[in-house]
């Protein structure tokens, strides 16, 4: 490796130091800690995180697993912005001659259950509650074909990895964590676009209330973001526009 | 429910303020301010028709330099807008043709021209019965 140096602060969340924590003054168990990491043009910001582990801190805890972009698990905010820890390479922050500067933070609007990791299951039941998988006669008798034109209605959406930067980077879910928000709101419209889907019906009644496709004002950050290019914030928009068809259909058929 | 563990960063009111993306976006939500100035006032003039002498004190109050000052500022306002809604609108109703898409930039073009097509209908009309008196 070269002599190039970066300067990496981690910020670090010890539940177990929260003995005296009867004043729920979690701050107190949150700090930022600094490291020395080598790095060159291909060391990737999990890269840093693992040195740090295996070199100088064995206790730092974070998710990761396919080293790239496929799994979706090491979600970080990197100086304020959620990245994919593995897409995302230090050689962007560089600040000097051979050095680098960046923070690592837990990705932002989720709970924090150690140093980087996060509670996910607000995100996983707004996912679960959207029911993203087709619906309808998929017998294995049925042949279920697909023409291009059909396929690309859909292909963009279909991408998501589920990796929640893009709830990292939504204000609206930040302020408000009923809101479905972008990743599964972009999942229940990747299955409403699918030629072979036939749970469209189900799947509206969420979208129309006002956490559902409503709470969004189009900031657009989420899509920003997005490490696979999905769109969500085009996904959610397209989603008003079949929700408000979808209200007045039923306005004048008075069904729900 | 089991009580969660961790703790949560609560989201502050001044969150837009931590990047530029965030910036840009209240000021396109700001454009409203103008744009609510600008409607009032001309709302206020419709109503003052009604009376030859309260038109006439809307009119010197068109002309006051304020006023003109903001009048720029929501015509401002409107176009920064129109720029941020159209270059939007592509993502929202996507058009296909079978498996292609038809580009964004069509779509914005197009929609620049529907604004200069109706601007150039309005003044022509505001010429035409404008030279009639």
């Amino acid at each position: 490796m070269s002599d190039n140096k970066c300067t990496v602060m981690v910020q670090r969340y010890l539940p177990e130091s929260d003995s005296h924590a009867e004043t729920s003054h979690h701050a107190a168990q949150v700090f930022m800690q600094s490291f020395e990491v080598p790095f060159d043009e291909s060391t990737s910001i999990l890269d840093a995180l693992n040195y740090i582990k295996e070199e100088l801190d064995p206790s730092l805890s974070f998710r990761w697993s396919c080293r790239m972009a496929i799994c979706g698990s090491c979600g970080f905010m990197v100086n304020g912005i959620p990245k994919l820890g593995c897409k995302e390479f230090l050689r962007n922050y560089v600040t000097g001659q051979n050095k680098a500067e960046l923070t690592i933070e837990p990705l932002a609007h989720f709970t924090v259950e150690r140093d980087l990791m996060v509670n996910m299951d607000e995100f996983l039941h707004h996912l679960e509650a959207v029911q993203p998988f087709l619906m309808g006669d998929t017998s294995a008798t049925i042949v279920n074909k697909q023409t291009p034109a059909q396929l690309a209605k859909y292909k963009q959406f279909s991408n998501c990895i589920n990796c929640g930067l893009c709830y990292s980077a939504c204000p609206q879910f930040g302020l408000n964590p009923e809101f479905v928000g972008p990743g599964a709101i972009a999942l229940a419209h990747r299955y409403n676009l699918d030629s072979r889907d036939k749970g469209k019906a189900k799947r509206m009644p969420l979208l129309n209330e006002h956490n559902g496709v409503w709470s969004c004002t189009f900031v657009g950050f989420c899509s920003e973001v997005c490490p696979k290019g999905v769109d969500p914030a085009a996904a959610v928009n397209q989603g008003k526009v079949e929700s408000a068809k979808s209200m007045l259909i039923q306005m004048f058929t008075g069904g729900n | 429910m089991e009580q969660q563990k961790g703790y949560k960063q609560e989201l502050r009111g001044n969150w837009w303020l931590k990047h530029t993306f965030f910036k840009r976006y209240m000021l396109r939500e700001a454009t409203v301010l103008p744009l609510v100035f600008f409607l009032s006032v001309m709302l206020v003039g419709v109503f003052s028709l009604l009376d030859s002498v309260q038109f006439e004190a809307w009119q010197r109050l068109m002309a006051h330099p304020i006023v003109i000052v903001m009048n720029i500022l929501a015509l401002i306002a409107a176009f920064y807008h129109a720029f941020t809604f159209f270059e939007l609108f592509p993502r929202v109703m996507p058009i296909r043709f079978g498996d292609k898409l038809l580009p964004a930039s069509f779509i914005v073009a197009g929609q620049w021209i529907a604004v200069v097509a109706v601007s150039a209908g309005f003044i022509s009309l505001f010429l035409h019965f404008g030279g009639a008196q």
